[in-house]
């Protein structure tokens, strides 16, 4: 595999590999994405990210902070390209450890893995500049129709262990050691920007209703951080299954009511216009109720009740998506039931908005068994046994900046090389 | 006042928008113009079915907030707070008018603080800008002055004005090197701010000066030293100043014309490269239209050029010339396609006349069978912009050549399909077999019609003609290449392993798959005729044992396809030649895992399933009863099985029905699956529903009557009756003004075709939506209008074609891939779309999706569109 090992570090470096390696390599990918479903079964621990947009460099910042391919675990949600100048390098980074790592690494596609919309924002153009001429194009396209529609995360832990990590501030240490930690807010130096403990949260999170329960956005006074280095392992004799969480880059569906029905879409195709397919890519969560047409022209937003109704029939206890700009890099909506999570940073250069990607941790309670890789199966039965509103597992966000200038030069596409024109 | 010119008094037709609870609401169509009455400038727009009646009266205000969005629409906001938008049908209009706003907006502002703009006396001249001398010494003054000035239009204005006036820039080039030599950053950093700000002023005599010969090196220049990345330098002097790679495979003689190209590539380059990332949407389509405009001059004067042309075309069958040279020529040629792509029709079509007969077909085929694959690439890509551009022309020629009893273009690209090495090309040569055989594209024809009356009864005739000629070739087709292109497919009779393909073969294979399902789809009788002949459902079949996946799952969704046709005659075919066994026993592989294959397989039986078609149900459930009942992890297998018992149970209460057919069946159950999107699952576009629908009383009517031998009836020459004659329809209504007539005929050569098996009514009203339900339509055509916000936008992007592939490959892809373009191009032209244009203009790539960038509150906060 040294052959691939090269490729991962060129591309590293920001250089595009040769065509043919392109070749080979979605060739690999293709028959590794073959093997997944349509909703991918991803086990505990894993990093979730959402939209890159071929910011290459704040890709990099993005592994910087999370931790490298393979000691981190990672889901990205879609959008890998257009818009930035490093589309092609961001998305075959991605493929290569995707093929030389397939269990740490999972990509499902978002909007932008698609003909017609690549052709239109940049990602087409790039590859055309790059290598003259369509066909990386063309083969990035075909693995492009592989790519799992999303993925169900399970074995996370429901509550937090601290990280070991101070508080920025140390000033205001008040201990919650023996709180469960249900969110975790860390800076890109691994400094604890804020903390909320599970116990506390009727009391003290965002009001139910707040339409932006993001943490960030309606801080409650600032709770007390664990000590360092004490932590109370969570969990105890309760159980401390974080429940299922479902990633998809859009959102939901009305044709889809159940994940199961996921698994019955025939995936390899363009996106389409319409259907369950497109909407799962397309939606938007929203201030509404029940179903609305979507300003996008595809997909639909969907009100709290919807996500509620879903994450109850299917034992989910949150859905992860991305799609949307958030300036503070993720949001909470719905009483937790759903989360945006925006991982381009400064996006298209001149946003000026932050990125997040969300943490799950492993929940050490199934001592190691790990559940069957669809994840779906033999879910059933629990659901049947268990239906009240299940709480979301612990979530950690880092949120990060654009990488810092200096690590990038100066971000411009490539000059057409010869002309005749 | 009285300075500003109300627009030519022609009228704009126009659509009038309000915003109401955050739906565009349409007031009505009708003629716009803009009038100077008592110093008060005043929009109206007159409906254009009762001109008495005014649909609009707004007075032009400073505070209106006017935005012009794509290149035909205006919004604003009105003084009671209502969002307004006029969403003309001419870029044209939408400019005099826009220009008209801007004009008096400007005249307003330069009186901010006059109590009410009566006095006309105060314009900027008063205010002019001037700017400190360029010396070092005064760029921090100069860069403070251009800030202060930066921060109104008026100042802009004033600014750029100066600027031109003073030929400032000159005079700031020399200052780069002086600066260097003194090693002075922060004067390097200033003067890149204030070149950085001169260019963003967006003004299109200072964008095309900066460009120029003597003044390019030194304005690059300073836009090294960038302030934001103060540790680097970047090297754009040393990469403007290569002269190797202008690439002039023809010596161009006219010096003008030579300056334009240098001046466009840096024109490239800027917006690329050196102001990518600070670029305005504005400077942005600024420089797109430069561009795009300098191209179009340089192609035109090109093509024009007899003796250039002779010397171009003549360069690959030169004895004299070399391999490079052979090998710039066609890419220069490439090149010159690639831009025509955004000529105007007629530039275009002589564009391509004039290649054509300077011997583009030569250099095609000469390309297409170069050794070196970046030369097949670029052949493959002529013809593909050929194709977009005209494929009844390629046709005719293709047809010339059969009558000549020469090789058609269509044989020589199954030779090369078939040795083909390189997978991109590969895929190209496919997808174009696929557009060069497909009878539907005679439509596009109809499409170029309506721009003169003239050409557009002789495109008329043509297309009679062409009707015929397309025919011919497709039987031509089947007669001597189809045994020649599936002939690999064939040869697998008899083959017991599968598993050592290898890679070039496996594309093979997949390709002709897509190819067949493509055929089957679109030549009704003639493939199934062929298919049966040559047995290739079985062949087909044999691939699902192949070792490689994705070959299953081209194999697989031939099959599918096959199933969703409806036609008894592919039924037949699976069911005689119990296919369903293998595609069980791909089930039963794939079932411990759930994967990709393995939910196209649940997909194509649910799909069976929902359908319910008894002669498939019963022969399932009557065969393999036991494998079907063996797979429990999901329930479609049974329910497909308690189906049939169904069907056995009304069957046998009621024989007399099953006389009936299938219709009896099916129709009520697709009732349900047409009423809407909320249903349940359902993947088919209504589009495709219709034409099942559509060609089902075909199908059972071949069915019934002759049976199996339904291939030998000349039904309607195997075209999908029903599909050309939707977005012919469109396309006049709403875009030949005053042509009912004319557009009556247009119809006239298709509804002859299919006299025999008239279209449902509903075709003829709403295309995308047979018999929809009421409550359901009035919100489906909201969608379909948000739709176009992006789907208009990419439709009209002149890289269609590179998505056939994929769309041929979709389930009944290709099915909608027709009326969804014919659809989507419509959408592109009308004006009651109101809301799309975005993508109409090839550079203006960077406008927004109006129903986000403009002034809704829906989207704050969220991205914008493509998100």
């Amino acid at each position: 595999m040294s052959d691939l090992d090269k490729a991962i570090a060129q591309l590293r470096a920001c250089r595009p590999i040769p065509e043919n390696q392109v070749k080979e390599l979605c060739h690999k990918a293709r028959e590794l994405l073959l093997e997944e479903g349509n909703v991918v079964g991803v086990n505990a621990p894993v990093t979730i990210c959402g939209d890159i947009h071929g910011q290459f460099h704040d890709l990099m910042e993005l592994f910087r902070v999370g931790g490298d391919v393979p000691d981190t675990n990672y889901l990205f949600m879609g959008d890998f390209v257009d818009r930035g100048f490093y589309s092609l390098e961001s998305f075959l980074l991605l493929l290569c450890l995707k093929v030389r790592y397939p269990d740490r690494i999972t990509l499902i596609r978002g909007n932008h893995e698609s003909r017609q919309i690549t052709t239109v924002y940049g990602f087409y153009d790039e590859c055309l500049r790059k290598y003259g001429s369509a066909n990386v194009w063309r083969h990035c396209c075909e693995v492009f129709d592989y790519l799992a529609l999303g993925a169900l995360v399970t074995g996370a832990s429901k509550n937090l262990e601290s990280s070991e990590t101070s508080y920025t501030d140390a000033g205001t240490q008040s201990s919650i050691e023996d709180q469960d930690i249900e969110i975790e807010i860390l800076n890109s130096n691994s400094e604890v920007i804020n903390r909320f403990p599970r116990s506390s949260r009727d009391s003290q999170l965002p009001p139910k209703s707040s339409p932006l329960s993001s943490p960030i956005l309606d801080t409650p006074s600032r709770i007390g951080p664990v000590g360092t280095g004490a932590t109370s392992s969570s969990g105890g004799s309760r159980s401390n299954d974080g429940g299922a969480v479902l990633c998809v880059h859009g959102g939901l569906s009305p044709l889809i009511d159940t994940i199961d029905k996921i698994r019955l879409l025939d995936r390899k195709q363009e996106v389409p216009h319409e259907g369950a397919m497109c909407d799962l890519l397309w939606s938007d969560p929203d201030e509404i109720d029940g179903w609305g047409l979507s300003p996008r022209g595809a997909g639909f937003l969907f009100g709290s009740d919807i996500v509620k109704c879903f994450n109850h029939k299917n034992d989910l206890s949150l859905i992860a998506r991305a799609h949307q700009l958030v300036m503070e890099g993720f949001k909470e909506m719905f009483d937790n039931s759903i989360v945006t999570v925006w991982s381009a940073p400064n996006y298209c250069y001149r946003c000026g908005n932050v990125a997040a990607i969300l943490e799950l941790a492993e929940d050490g309670s199934n001592g190691g068994y790990i559940p069957r890789s669809n994840g779906d199966l033999g879910r059933k039965q629990e659901m049947e046994r268990d239906l009240r509103k299940r709480d979301p597992p612990g979530r950690r966000y880092r949120v990060f900046e654009a990488a810092p200038q200096d690590s990038r030069g100066m971000p411009a596409k490539k000059p057409v090389a010869d002309y005749f024109l | 006042m009285a300075l500003v010119t109300p627009p030519s008094n022609e009228r704009k037709r126009v659509k009038v928008y309000e915003l109401k609870s955050n739906d565009w609401y349409d007031r009505g169509t009708g003629f716009c113009t803009g009038i100077i009455h008592n110093d008060e400038a005043r929009i109206f727009v007159e409906s254009e079915d009762e001109p008495i009646r005014v649909l609009l009266e707004t007075r032009v205000a400073k505070e209106n907030g006017y935005q012009k969005q794509q290149d035909t629409l205006i919004v604003w906001t009105e003084r009671n707070t209502v969002d307004m938008a006029l969403s003309f049908q001419e870029s044209d209009g939408c400019g005099a008018i826009w220009d008209f706003i801007t004009e008096v907006q400007q005249r307003m502002s330069g009186l901010t603080g006059q109590d009410d703009g009566l006095s006309d006396d105060v314009i900027d001249s008063l205010h002019p800008i001037i700017l400190p001398p360029p010396e070092l010494g005064n760029l921090q003054d100069i860069e403070n002055v251009m800030r202060g000035a930066n921060s109104t239009p008026a100042g802009r204005d004033a600014l750029a004005k100066y600027a031109v006036e003073a030929d400032y820039i000159t005079k700031l080039v020399p200052l780069v090197e002086i600066a260097e030599d003194l090693e002075s950053l922060s004067d390097l950093h200033r003067l890149c701010n204030i070149m950085k700000t001169l260019i963003l002023l967006n003004d299109t005599s200072i964008i095309e000066f900066v460009v120029t010969d003597d003044v390019i090196l030194g304005v690059v220049g300073a836009l090294e030293y960038d302030p934001d990345f103060p540790s680097h330098k970047a090297n754009h002097r040393q990469y403007l100043s290569d002269e190797s790679r202008f690439k002039e495979v023809v010596k161009i003689d006219d010096p003008n014309i030579k300056k334009k190209i240098h001046n466009t590539y840096r024109l490239q380059y800027l917006k690329d490269v050196v102001l990518a990332r600070i670029l305005d949407d504005p400077t942005f389509s600024v420089l797109n239209s430069l561009i795009f405009f300098n191209q179009v001059d340089i192609v035109s004067h090109l093509q024009a050029n007899a003796n250039f042309l002779k010397e171009l075309f003549g360069i690959v069958n030169s004895p004299t010339a070399d391999t490079p040279r052979k090998r710039d020529s066609v890419l220069f040629i490439q090149q010159c396609c690639a831009v025509a792509k955004g000529l105007q029709a007629a530039a275009r079509s002589q564009l391509y006349q004039n290649f054509i007969n300077g011997g583009l077909f030569q250099v095609v085929t000469f390309a297409l069978r170069h050794p070196d694959p970046a030369v097949r690439v670029a052949g493959t890509d002529i013809l593909v912009s050929l194709i977009d551009h005209d494929a009844l022309m390629l046709r005719t020629q293709i047809f010339k050549s059969i009558s000549e009893k020469s090789k058609p273009l269509t044989d020589t690209l199954i030779d090369l399909l078939l040795v083909e090495v390189d997978l991109g090309v590969k895929s190209q040569l496919a997808d174009a077999i696929k557009v060069l055989l497909d009878p539907i594209q005679n439509g596009q024809a109809v499409e170029n019609l309506s721009r003169t009356n003239s050409e557009f009864l002789a495109k008329m005739r043509q297309n009679i003609q062409t009707t015929g000629q397309s025919d011919s070739i497709i039987q031509n087709f089947y007669d001597e290449s189809a045994k020649k292109l599936f002939s690999p497919l064939k040869e697998l009779e008899g083959r017991k392993d599968l598993t050592d393909l290898s890679v070039q073969e496996v594309s093979l294979y997949v390709h002709l798959v897509e190819v067949l399902s493509f055929f089957v789809r679109s030549h009704s009788f003639r493939s199934k005729f062929f298919v049966m002949s040559e047995g290739l459902a079985s062949r087909v079949a044999q691939l699902m044992s192949s070792s490689e996946k994705y070959l299953k799952l081209s194999a697989l969704k031939y099959f599918r396809i096959c199933i969703g046709l409806h036609d008894d005659f592919h039924t037949q075919q699976i069911i005689q030649n119990k296919l369903f066994g293998p595609i069980l026993d791909l089930v039963y592989e794939t079932m411990p895992r759930d994967n990709l294959l393995n939910s196209a397989c649940l997909e194509l039986f649910e799909f069976i399933r929902r359908e319910s078609n008894p002669p498939v149900v019963n022969h399932l459930v009557e065969n393999y009863r036991d494998r079907l009942s063996g797979i429990t992890y999901v329930d479609v297998f049974h329910s497909i099985i308690i189906k049939y018992e169904e069907l056995k149970r009304v069957s046998s209460e009621s024989p007399a029905s099953t006389s009936k057919g299938n219709g009896a069946t099916v129709s009520p159950h697709r009732a349900v699956v047409n009423g809407g999107r909320f249903q349940g699952l359902k993947d088919l576009e209504p589009d495709e529903e219709s034409y099942f629908n559509g060609s089902d009383d075909e199908d059972d009517e071949a069915g019934i009557e002759v049976g199996g031998a339904s291939p030998l009836k000349p039904v309607a020459n195997g075209a999908s009756p029903v599909r050309p004659l939707v977005s012919y329809t469109d396309d006049d209504e709403e875009e030949v003004e005053g042509m009912d007539v004319l557009s009556t005929t247009t119809n006239a050569p298709v509804t002859n075709q299919n006299q025999q098996h008239p279209a449902p009514a509903s075709e003829h009203i709403l295309p995308s939506q047979p018999a929809p339900s009421p409550d359901r339509l009035s919100e489906k055509r909201r969608r379909d209008e948000d739709d176009d916000d992006e789907l208009g936008k990419l439709s009209s992007h002149p890289k269609r074609r590179t998505s056939a592939s994929s769309q041929g490959s979709t389930s009944g892809g290709a099915v909608q891939q027709q009326p969804a373009h014919g659809h989507m191009l419509r959408r592109k032209k009308s004006i009651s779309s109101g809301k799309d244009g975005g993508g109409k203009d090839g550079p203006e790539k960077g406008g927004k999706k109006i129903a986000i960038s403009m002034p809704v509150k829906i989207g704050s906060g969220k991205e914008d569109g493509a998100e």
